[in-house]
């Protein structure tokens, strides 16, 4: 499968990712510049926040209200924000695209 | 040889300033992933490899904190949230999480960071030497925390007394507990006033802060402010002198410190990563455990040995060379897990923020000639003395 990471240019990086994987972790094995993980996926740094391709936002599960306590206090927060570390990737994700904030990168 | 025996028995990594570090734990690690060492004058295990100091750091089972910081320190420090546990811990943290995430950090930069920093090298103004641990790095990060908690300026050395004397408890009990006591008192007076009126300050928003519908009492806020000068004044202080005798005595350093934003961020993480304020971290295992090829019995003293695996040559080549251009993302300075440090994202500012005004406001500093730069400590690490001579050679 795919995921699509877009940078605040609108650059994009296509890599290979692995179902029962993590976004932030598909991410940093693919040294994507601005999503980090430095707590190692316990949503407890907030340096995997991203945003999630409109197409994708419904598709995936809701956040926990862990998550959303965490997001709250990202910068440049949107409807569409997520920690990646939360979306667990699978076949049906295939496509994903994710766009890393302004202020991570 | 008795397998259990520490492999350098002369060395004691509690008691020993242990100034060569780094050439010990290069000496330990063809001894395996996980070793023993001497630590407060008993034989203990310490892990030096990155892929098993993260399995540590996410293990709770085997390595959870919590039953450990119960007997060091909550007795003077009270029941912080690095001694409890699953969910009552979870709920401690997020309950005091909103000032700490990078939103509410970034609005401290201007506000607060920056002009602590100016005030800092205001003092050291016209000065031809300045020794600057006590000058600089050690006051200004302490600053940023009284001043987050509104105290004020007349305040700030009693208080500094207090917060140092509070995690003296395995030492010396009794001054810890008094000190709890004055501290206690002085800061439950200041949260009394924020609760009758608030303003937008850091204490306002723990006594306004509402989790799953429960507002925090006084103890919740007071361990968490206890806790603040350990966890984050000396860490920070220790680090920010060992960034600077760095970037000090390099002229590309030097450089890139007045570049930009992305290139004080480098300099910071490398920084941390070459010597992390917490070099090695005691924790008590809560399982027996196999772990590379140590068998840890469960209450067994463990260091967690992050310094060592932030240089294990696995994953960061050529790890002695303080390079900021490294990939650094396997950094472990700040632990990993449920209790990744809390402060990792003032800590950050505060580093970034004292790069650019220092030397903005001294250009040519530089580490007085002929003055040795040592750095001590193998629990919290950092250079004993950094003198330095803010205009230069004039």
């Amino acid at each position: 499968m795919r995921v699509t990471f877009i940078d605040i240019d609108g650059e994009t990086r296509t890599v290979d990712g692995m179902p029962g994987d993590n976004v932030m972790r598909c991410a940093t094995e693919h040294s994507i510049a601005g999503i980090i993980g430095e707590c190692g996926g316990a949503m407890a740094c907030a340096t995997c926040h991203g945003y999630v391709d409109e197409a994708w936002a419904d598709r995936l599960p809701l956040p926990s209200a862990q998550e959303k306590e965490m997001l709250s206090g990202c910068i440049d927060v949107r409807p569409n924000s997520r920690l990646t570390c939360q979306i667990k990737l699978s076949e049906e994700l295939d496509g994903l695209r994710i766009t890393v904030p302004e202020s991570q990168t | 040889m008795d397998a259990l025996a520490p492999l350098m028995p002369d060395v004691d990594f509690a008691y020993d300033e242990v100034t060569n570090l780094h050439e010990l734990i290069e000496e330990l690690r063809p001894n395996g992933p996980v070793v023993r060492v001497k630590y407060l004058g008993a034989p203990v295990w310490a892990i030096l490899d990155h892929k098993e100091l993260n399995q540590a750091f996410n293990d709770l089972e085997h390595f959870d904190p919590g039953d450990g910081y119960r007997i060091i320190s909550a007795p003077s420090m009270g029941m912080t949230m690095q001694t409890m546990s699953g969910e009552k811990h979870r709920v401690a943290r997020a309950s005091v999480a909103a000032p700490f995430l990078p939103a509410s950090v970034r609005g401290y930069v201007e506000r607060l960071i920056e002009p602590i920093a100016h005030e800092l090298m205001d003092r050291l103004e016209g000065q031809r030497e300045v020794e600057f641990v006590q000058g600089f790095t050690r006051p200004y990060p302490f600053t940023v925390i009284t001043r987050l908690l509104g105290i004020p300026v007349s305040d700030e050395a009693m208080l500094l007394e207090w917060a140092v004397k509070l995690i003296d408890f395995p030492w010396d009990p009794e001054g810890a507990l008094k000190s709890k006591a004055a501290f206690d008192d002085y800061m439950t007076r200041i949260i009394e006033d924020r609760r009758r009126a608030p303003t937008d300050d850091f204490v306002s928003t723990l006594v306004k802060s509402e989790f799953e519908g429960r507002r925090l009492d006084n103890e919740q806020i007071l361990s968490l402010f206890r806790l603040l000068f350990p966890a984050g004044s000396d860490t920070t202080y220790k680090n920010a002198g060992s960034l600077f005798a760095c970037v000090l005595s390099d002229p590309n350093l030097r450089a890139m410190a007045l570049k930009g934003n992305k290139e004080r961020e480098a300099l910071a993480t490398e920084g941390l990563r070459w010597q992390p304020p917490t070099a090695m971290l005691p924790r008590m295992a809560t399982g027996d455990i196999k772990l590379g090829d140590a068998h840890i019995k469960k209450g067994d003293w463990v260091l967690f040995g992050i310094t060592a695996a932030n240089r294990d040559p696995k994953v960061f080549p050529d790890a002695a060379r303080f390079e900021p251009s490294r990939d650094n993302r396997e950094l472990i300075s700040f632990g990993r897990g449920v209790h990744f440090c809390l402060g990792m994202h003032l800590a950050r500012r505060e580093l970034e923020t004292a790069l650019r005004i220092v030397f903005e406001r001294y250009p040519n500093i530089r580490i007085k000639p002929e003055s040795e730069v040592e750095f001590v400590g193998g629990v919290l690490r950092g250079p004993r003395e950094l003198w330095v001579q803010p205009y230069g050679a004039a």
